[in-house]
């Protein structure tokens, strides 16, 4: 007997070893079922990580855009409409007013980690026969890192974008047989064109992006798409990416300007986002019971044959106290072992994902992180449950008169 | 000095129901210390019953029982457990060891469950006892891998771990045959001679009464005899 264990403990153990295919059974089954609940919220959280992490790559978390232009109708008196139909304007690029104003007033909000100015609009590139359209976007490279890593994204070249520079993506590079140091001309709809050096190509993983987004100078832009000092959006990095529509509305409240969030820009995607934990939690919950109903079971079973044992144990001085956690011990234990095989299990499956689920050019689909608080919460919600699925048993196994259990 | 009185002692099972049935009709009893007394008595007799009175596993209806001078009427489940635990130990007919553990082990069970933790000491005390029950060569076996006279003995052993002040035994030597049953009761004998420990021991058997010190007689749940045995038998 182990000096450092407890009367309770080793009776535990030693039950447990006696009916040692009962307890090997119900702990592979908890190691199941505790690996596939594992994993799966890994994986789940590797996703959605990896989700949210490519698409803030490319998309500021919140845009604050000029207010639309509404058509007004004309009115000949009070109520009375002279047009009985009043088409809508359509949008044509402006700046937001006075948005130095309104940029200095955002920074300081608490939670807002940075905040910059472009000039995003419509264009074409040409080289010689070749041009292609591409929205310009104009920054401010020394804030505009700040919100979208576009430095980390340079394959080829620098970033620090100048006045006559340009930085293009991998696709319209391949499309244009462009490379660093080639200059190109920069048309838009009005008129105005500029030629500029490539000096940087970029991969934001996104063929659409690599192929459409061209930056520039925000000083070139507003010459080209003609907005001299102005800006047509505001970009704004949040501290935590899901407080992004709090913050938005507050930036929204007194103002007419648009301030989009990226939760409302992509809420197809926090839709499945939200459909996956559901289904996740329900698969955690009817596992759970399962793993419950199932030591519950061997335990009622125990303390059936064990009757007689528990009887002496009573008689001997033991008391109800101690057969009760003799048998919640049991339970606690089983559960513990259990999602330890099930952690190692999950760990297994995770390694062999990490393997297997790779894009066609050898690259991770996504990189699942292996987090090791997922497996201590795993460990301590497992014993949690063993010793509550335990309780009735145990609870019985106590109330055991010694005279009948003996007698049985 | 007295280890054990009843009086008045009245147990009834079913109340309330149609089948209520009283047991034990008001038994007044005294075991002084060291005595080794034989209980006898024709099967529903009550003795069993009366056994798990005395032993604090059932509580009588009626009557007073005092263990030690100590009147037990008014203790809690509680507490009756720790007393039992205490002064009272158990041999069976049957010995219910844990098959899970050692003869050694077993013979500590009843010291661990009171102390909590395992150590020298009650390892000590428990090879002690069995080398009293004379299986210092069987120890370490598991309790189902010892023969049933050898089981019994070990329940022996386990059963004075506590150093109890009274043991009662029933049947103790029922399911062995006559050469274990004489060896059991040689060692029940030598351990009241040693150590002053009272014995209340159930048995059919006359031949093993007679080598008790006193005979009570249980007839349906009333002692019509009690005597002093003036011929005991030493040896089996």
């Amino acid at each position: 007997m182990n000096r450092l264990a407890f009367f309770e403990w080793i009776v535990a153990v030693r039950f447990m070893r006696e009916g040692l295919m009962q307890t090997l059974l119900i702990i592979l089954g908890v190691g199941l079922g505790g690996g596939v609940i594992v994993f799966m919220s890994a994986l789940l959280s590797g996703l959605q990580t990896n989700v949210v992490r490519r698409t803030l790559n490319y998309q500021a978390p919140i845009v604050i855009l000029p207010p639309d232009q509404v058509a007004r109708p004309l009115r000949a008196t009070e109520g009375a409409e002279i047009a009985a139909q009043v088409q809508p304007r359509s949008q044509r690029l402006r700046s937001i007013d006075q948005w130095q104003k309104i940029r200095d007033e955002v920074e300081r909000m608490p939670d807002v980690v940075a905040v910059t100015p472009i000039v995003a609009g419509p264009g074409f590139v040409l080289r010689g026969d070749a041009s292609k359209s591409v929205t310009i976007t104009g920054i401010e490279p020394e804030t505009y890192f700040r919100v979208i890593a576009l430095d980390e994204k340079i394959i080829a070249g620098r970033f620090d974008v100048g006045p006559l520079d340009i930085i293009i993506g991998t696709e319209l590079a391949k499309d244009l047989g462009a490379n660093v140091g080639d200059k190109f001309r920069l048309a838009t709809a009005s008129g105005a064109t500029a030629t500029l050096t490539a000096i940087g190509i970029f991969d934001f993983g996104n063929k659409g992006v690599n192929e459409r987004n061209v930056y520039v100078a925000l000083r070139s832009a507003q010459n080209l798409l003609d907005l001299v000092g102005g800006a047509s959006a505001i970009n704004v990095k949040v501290r935590d990416p899901f407080t992004a529509e709090t913050i938005a509305e507050t930036i929204r409240a007194g103002t007419d300007l648009q301030v989009e969030s990226w939760i409302v820009t992509n809420a197809q995607f926090f839709t499945a986002m939200r459909a996956q934990i559901l289904t996740n939690t329900l698969i955690r919950i009817f596992v759970g019971l399962t793993v419950a109903l199932g030591i519950a079971s061997v335990l009622v079973v125990s303390v059936i044959q064990k009757s007689k044992e528990i009887g002496i144990l009573r008689a001997m001085g033991a008391s109800r106290g101690q057969v009760l956690r003799v048998f919640l011990i049991q339970g606690g234990a089983m559960a513990l072992a259990g999602s330890v095989l099930g952690s190692l299990l999950a760990w297994t499956f995770l390694v062999i994902w990490r393997g297997v689920a790779r894009n066609p050019d050898g690259t991770p689909m996504f990189i699942v992180q292996i987090e090791p608080s997922l497996f201590a919460i795993a460990m301590v919600a497992a014993t949690v449950v063993g010793i509550l699925a335990a309780a009735a048993p145990a609870r019985r196994a106590a109330r055991l008169d010694p005279v009948v259990a003996m007698r049985s | 000095m007295e280890t054990l009185r009843l009086s008045g002692v009245r147990k009834s099972y079913g109340i309330g129901t149609p089948l209520e049935v009283e047991v034990l009709h008001g038994i007044d009893l005294v075991l002084e210390r060291g005595e080794f007394a034989a209980l006898m008595g024709p099967s529903g007799s009550g003795k069993t019953t009366l056994l798990n009175v005395i032993g604090l596993l059932d509580r009588p209806n009626a009557g007073r029982l005092f263990i030690e001078g100590r009147e037990t009427g008014g203790l809690d489940e509680a507490d009756l457990t720790r007393m039992r635990g205490r002064s009272i130990g158990f041999v069976f007919q049957y010995h219910y060891l844990l098959p899970a553990f050692t003869a050694l082990e077993n013979v500590m069970m009843p010291i661990l469950a009171a102390r909590g933790r395992p150590d020298d000491e009650m390892r000590a005390t428990a090879a002690t006892l069995l080398d009293r029950v004379g299986l210092t060569p069987w120890r370490d076996n598991k309790a189902t891998e010892i023969s049933g006279g050898q089981q019994q003995r070990v329940a022996i052993a386990r059963a004075l771990a506590m150093k109890p002040v009274l043991v009662l035994a029933d049947e103790p030597s029922g399911n062995l045959d006559t050469q274990s049953a004489d060896g059991v009761f040689d060692v029940l004998r030598a351990i009241n001679e040693t150590s002053q420990t009272t014995f209340l021991i159930v048995t059919h058997d006359p031949r093993l009464a007679q080598r008790c010190d006193r005979i009570i007689e249980l007839v349906d749940g009333r002692i019509v005899s009690d005597r002093k045995n003036p011929n005991v038998v030493r040896r089996g």
